[in-house]
């Protein structure tokens, strides 16, 4: 889905924020006429009409009133629709990362990830909920008001944009291709800082072991001080020439040409007094378009960016889904000639390997082999370049995803757990799994009198309140993987535990699945001799 | 607000930040005074004498000259002191970080140091640049404006005055509410940016388990968005409170402004005399009340500027707030040890409720190697970690060389240790790199040397670009024994005295489990040693063994007398 798709059920919100805004701003424009119309009453010789003077103060007051009441509503709603976009886009885009392909994510940091997620989508938030109502405001208010000035003295309003325009003629400064290139240097920087420092918590550990004070964040430091040189460079660039333009846009400056102007004219005789009032009031406001493009410019630019990073990660493409899913007979597993390479490294060559039902094949080979590779094949991590994969007579691609998953379970050599309960980590591919499935599993596990152990059994929460060592984490993986009661198990390294004892428990379970296919990648000795079949793989190809 | 913002810089920066707060202050001050000239400038116009402007506007004219050029300073000295400050506040969270316990840095804390240092130090760095200048203007200038109209009419510079208070007092409402708002809403963006982290580096599992959403990470930004929607909610009232202050003052002061112009007579014009009886001239009324104006625009903007400060400044909390985390105490003397035996003395440590260790007491003499043997959970790794002080115990003490660790130099003691960790974390960064982070100073052939002892050089002999191979986020690159032997080479080059070893539990292929076989072997001669031993034939090159269960020590001896026992150690190797 593109981000236009994603914004059209919110048009309707869009239009209504910017009209609110757009009236609110022009009823404020009442209270400056009343005082001008007020000057004119007064100054005019003649006897002064008080219930006249009367109405136009509480014209005056009215228009406040109604100006409020409009833009707090605009502003309101706007936020509330800024909201209610930015979930929708951050839900999209969770969704898009969760149907990558593997080998994109691969590529990326989780922290430029994480940054899309969250600060690029807040970027997105003067679009929605400003810019619409804003710059229309922006551009509407003034263009009356212009109107209004030009029927009241042509020249004086003309005098009246002088700082306008001269503040207009820097732009172009600020806008040199050299500034683009900044931009992105800029982003890249700011991109690096959130890496180091995902790096730094995650690797504190080391960052402490061997880090003398200094050395430590010898790394994050770096790429903060390349951060703020190219911040610096970047902000001397523009500094001087904002400031020059934020300085032509003011108060004093503007009243300045008004009143240059309409001394000349006054004591020349080409203005009448009073109508000068109105160019002092509202020929401050001329100002608006411009300021708000100079004060909005960079926001919407680093807006632009965030969109462009969005649209990027919302563009990739999942791996193709089948049209026709086709259900597999039975749960035999083939590989027929599968090649496979991996950043041109051709990783398997050729590999032909038939996994029969109810039994137990290890596999074995020295690392660099590919066996994990082999593996990974199997819940389309990746698909292969040549050959393909069958599960019970079907090529895997055929296969629609959910079927797969009901079919395989895997406990990976990198056990991650969730920042969520033992029970939701042990029933995370069964979620219907009611507490008694998941003791089994955690009991077949070897890991049940543990999870007894932590502050809150079953409900505690790993990574918050408490935290497990790698070999309890493998077999919460495991447990995760047996409650699945998937036909076929496939385990990568994750049969050796932390003792001895447990490894030799968890061998035994594994011995009794007589009615699953399980494939181990395994080195030990005594799971080769638990197999039916061993296989080697060296190179990238079947040895034995 | 100051005061925070301040201590968040620290000492260094005080003194030019205030400079720039005085500067910008001057400069409002100065607008304010210049509108101060429209007085008897429009008085001539408005009343008739044209003739009279001139000088007034040649006066005009060069106040605001004058403005200009301070204006103009301050605003660059603001851009200057933010990007000062923003150097000088990244180093200060460096620093501090490599301070805190390990165990301060949980998974959580991911989410919220990236966003911290992205995001929250440049909105930190933003108020000064950017914020601070239009916020003192919108506070000052209308003030000094209200002060020039109490002059020329003191009831209606008093009615204006009423406005100084009310507005004050809205903004100190709102900030109350809106503070408790930011601060929730943005713990729950922390909060979603750590399960983005965590979704992402999940997926291998989440898509063999066969699910399409992940319902906390849903669950995280459904949060972010009621945060956000509250904040909307919370901030709105201060702002119609403002627009109603402001409007009301000003209408008040438009109405009470034509009541006593009018009130002078039916025919009055501006040339008319001044107001001996206690009346306005038209033309002081319009002067007044093109003033107001000028007062009441910046006023409307405070809170705009307002909502902006109010999100910066949750970014300077939670900085000061982790500034402010105590990081593990220093010694004011601390003592060098001149040997380097290890003694725990009846050691407890807690894990919130769960006891870790319970009174442990054992000792390693220099140059003996010790093994820690029990089942998982029993409290082995915390046991390393807490001989290395990545957080210190809740009872006992724990020495090197009879120092307790606590009265050492937190530099000095990292020193004298080099640990291999069972889950190595490799930096995004070169493999040379990686090994290098033993010792920075090492020569390249030192460092070549270390790799080729933890036999690291036939891995770097596979990899495309051999030692300048980048090995991805967490050394993804690698296999679970590769990681290992950068490990090990990382520790030989550090050749520090003490050896800390967390044996790492999954079965590696024979090819890697023999290469770190010997390179643990190199890493421990002649050293000090405690290892975490999960392969009896690690175990058995120790000349004592200790049992860890729950807690304590329930055997102790030489790997022979053990089995010897026929215990809970002898059982466990399985012999």
């Amino acid at each position: 889905m593109t981000i236009g798709q994603l914004l059209r059920p919110h048009v309707t919100g869009f239009v209504i924020v910017a009209a609110l805004q757009v009236a609110g701003a022009l009823a404020g424009l009442a209270p400056l006429l009343a005082v001008a119309e007020v000057g004119r009453v007064l100054l005019a010789p003649g006897p002064v009409e008080g219930g006249h003077l009367a109405t136009v103060v509480f014209l005056g007051a009215a228009g406040l009133l109604l100006r409020l009441l409009l833009t707090a509503a605009s502003a309101g709603l706007g936020h509330l629709l800024d909201g209610r976009v930015q979930l929708t886009l951050r839900r999209e885009l969770a969704a898009a990362l969760g149907r990558a392909p593997l080998g994109w994510l691969d590529h990326r940091r989780t922290g430029e990830l994480a940054k899309v997620v969250g600060d690029d989508v807040t970027a997105v938030h003067p679009f929605i909920a400003h810019a619409p109502g804003e710059l229309t405001a922006a551009f509407a208010v003034p263009l009356v008001s212009l109107i209004y000035l030009l029927t009241v003295d042509w020249r004086l309003t003309l005098i009246t944009l002088v700082p306008v325009v001269a503040a207009i003629a820097l732009v172009p400064l600020l806008m040199t291709s050299g500034r683009t290139r900044e931009q992105k240097a800029f982003d890249a920087a700011l991109g690096r800082i959130a890496d180091t420092s995902v790096e730094y918590v995650r690797g504190i550990a080391v960052v402490k072991a061997f880090g003398g004070a200094d050395h430590a964040h010898r790394r994050f430091l770096t790429a903060a001080d390349d951060f703020v040189d190219i911040f610096t460079r970047w902000v001397r660039g523009v500094s001087a020439v904002a400031a020059g333009m934020q300085l032509a846009l003011s108060a004093p400056f503007v009243l300045l040409a008004v009143l240059t102007g309409g001394t000349a004219l006054i004591t020349s005789g080409h203005l009448a007094p009073p109508d000068l009032l109105a160019f002092l009031l509202l020929g401050l406001g001329l100002t608006a378009p411009v300021a708000a493009l100079g004060h909005g410019f960079d926001d919407l630019q680093a807006a632009g960016r965030a969109v462009g990073r969005i649209r990027d990660v919302l563009a990739v493409e999942p791996l193709p889904e089948p049209a026709h899913p086709v259900v597999p007979d039975g749960d035999r597993l083939e590989w027929r000639g599968v090649r496979f390479a991996y950043d041109g490294r051709e990783v398997l060559r050729g590999v032909d390997l038939t996994v029969e039902p109810g039994t137990i094949t290890a596999l074995t080979g020295p690392s660099g082999s590919g066996k994990s590779t082999l593996v990974r094949l199997l819940p389309r991590f990746f698909d292969p370049d040549a050959g393909s994969i069958l599960l019970g007579g079907v090529d895997l691609r055929d296969i629609g995803g959910r079927e797969l998953h009901r079919r395989i379970s895997f406990v990976f050599q990198d056990v991650r757990l969730l920042r969520t309960s033992v029970a939701d980590n042990i029933s995370l591919a069964v979620p219907e799994a009611d507490r008694d499935a998941v003791i089994r599993a955690a009991k077949l596990a070897h890991i049940h009198d543990r999870i007894l152990e932590l502050p809150r059994g079953y409900d505690t929460v790993l990574g918050e309140e408490a935290e497990l060592s790698g070999g309890e984490a493998q077999r919460i993986a495991l447990a995760r993987a047996l409650a699945a009661r998937t036909p076929i198990l496939v385990l990568d390294e994750a049969t050796a535990f932390a003792d001895p004892q447990t490894d030799r428990a968890v061998r035994r379970t594994l011995a009794t699945l007589r009615d699953r296919t399980v494939l181990v990648i395994a080195h030990r000795p005594e799971t080769l001799a638990g197999a039916d079949t061993v296989v080697t793989l060296r190179d990238g190809v079947i040895v034995r | 607000m100051i005061r925070t913002l301040l201590r968040v810089l620290g000492h260094e920066y005080a003194v030019p930040m205030r400079r720039t707060v005085v500067l910008m202050v001057l400069t409002a001050v100065a607008e304010g005074l210049l509108y101060a000239l429209l007085v008897p400038l429009l008085r001539a116009l408005l009343g008739g004498t044209p003739a009279d402007a001139r000088p007034w506007l040649i006066a005009f004219a060069v106040a605001v000259a004058g403005y200009a050029l301070l204006r103009y300073r301050s605003d660059l000295a603001g851009m200057r002191v933010g990007t000062t400050m923003l150097r000088g506040m990244y180093h200060r969270l460096g620093r501090h970080l490599a301070r805190l316990p390990i165990a301060w840095f949980t998974g959580a804390r991911v989410g919220e140091v990236s966003s911290m240092a992205g995001r929250g130090l440049l909105a930190a760095m933003g108020v000064a640049a950017h914020l601070m200048a239009p916020f003192v203007a919108a506070c000052v200038t209308p003030l000094t404006i209200v002060v020039v109209i109490t002059v020329v009419d003191w009831r209606l510079g008093l009615t204006a005055l009423v406005a100084a208070p009310l507005v004050v007092a809205v903004h100190v409402v709102t900030a109350r509410s809106a503070a408790a708002a930011d601060t929730a809403h943005a713990g729950r963006a922390d909060e979603a940016a750590a399960r983005v982290v965590e979704f992402v580096q999940a997926q291998p599992v989440l898509r063999a388990g066969g699910r399409d959403g992940f319902e906390p990470l849903d669950r995280a930004l459904r949060e972010v968005e009621r945060a956000s929607r509250r904040r909307t909610l919370s901030v709105l009232p201060g702002a119609v409170g403002l627009a109603v202050t402001v409007q009301f003052v000003f209408t008040a002061v438009l109405a009470l402004g034509v009541a006593l112009a009018v009130g002078g007579g039916p025919h009055r014009t501006g040339a008319a005399a001044a107001g001996s009886d206690g009346l306005v001239t038209a033309a002081e009324l319009l002067v007044i009340l093109v003033l107001a104006a000028r007062a009441a625009d910046p006023l409307l903007s405070l809170s705009d500027i307002g909502g902006k400060l109010r999100a910066a400044r949750g970014e300077w909390d939670r900085l000061d707030r982790l500034l402010r985390t105590a990081p593990l105490p220093e010694p004011a003397n601390p003592v060098r040890p001149a040997r380097h035996d290890l003694e725990f003395d009846a050691v407890t440590s807690r894990d919130g409720d769960r006891i870790v260790l319970d009174g442990v007491s054992l000792t390693v003499p220099q140059g003996r190697r010790l093994a820690v043997v029990g089942p998982s959970g029993a409290g082995k790794s915390t046991l390393l970690r807490l001989q290395a002080r990545f957080a210190d115990v809740d009872g006992g003490a724990i020495r090197v060389g009879g120092a307790d660790v606590r009265d050492m130099d937190p530099a000095d003691l990292t020193a004298r240790i080099a640990i291999v960790f069972q889950d190595v974390y490799l930096f995004d960064a070169t493999i040379e790199e990686n090994v290098r982070l033993g010792r920075p100073t090492a020569t390249d052939e030192e460092v070549r040397a270390a790799a080729t002892a933890a036999r690291l050089d036939e891995v770097v002999d596979r990899l495309p670009d051999g030692w300048l191979t980048i090995v991805g986020e967490g050394g993804t690159l690698l296999s679970g024994g590769e990681r290992q032997r950068v490990s090990i080479a990382r520790a030989l080059l550090k050749d520090a005295p003490i050896v800390l070893l967390d044996e790492v539990t999954s079965a590696l292929d024979p090819d890697n489990e023999a290469a770190v076989h010997a390179g643990i072997d190199r890493l421990m001669s002649g050293r000090t040693v405690i290892m975490v031993a999960h392969r009896m034939r690690t175990v058995r090159r120790a000349d004592r063994v200790v049992f860890l269960d729950g807690g304590r020590i329930t055997e102790q001896g030489t790997p022979d007398e053990l089995l010897r026992l026929g215990g809970r150690y002898a059982a466990f190797s399985g012999e």
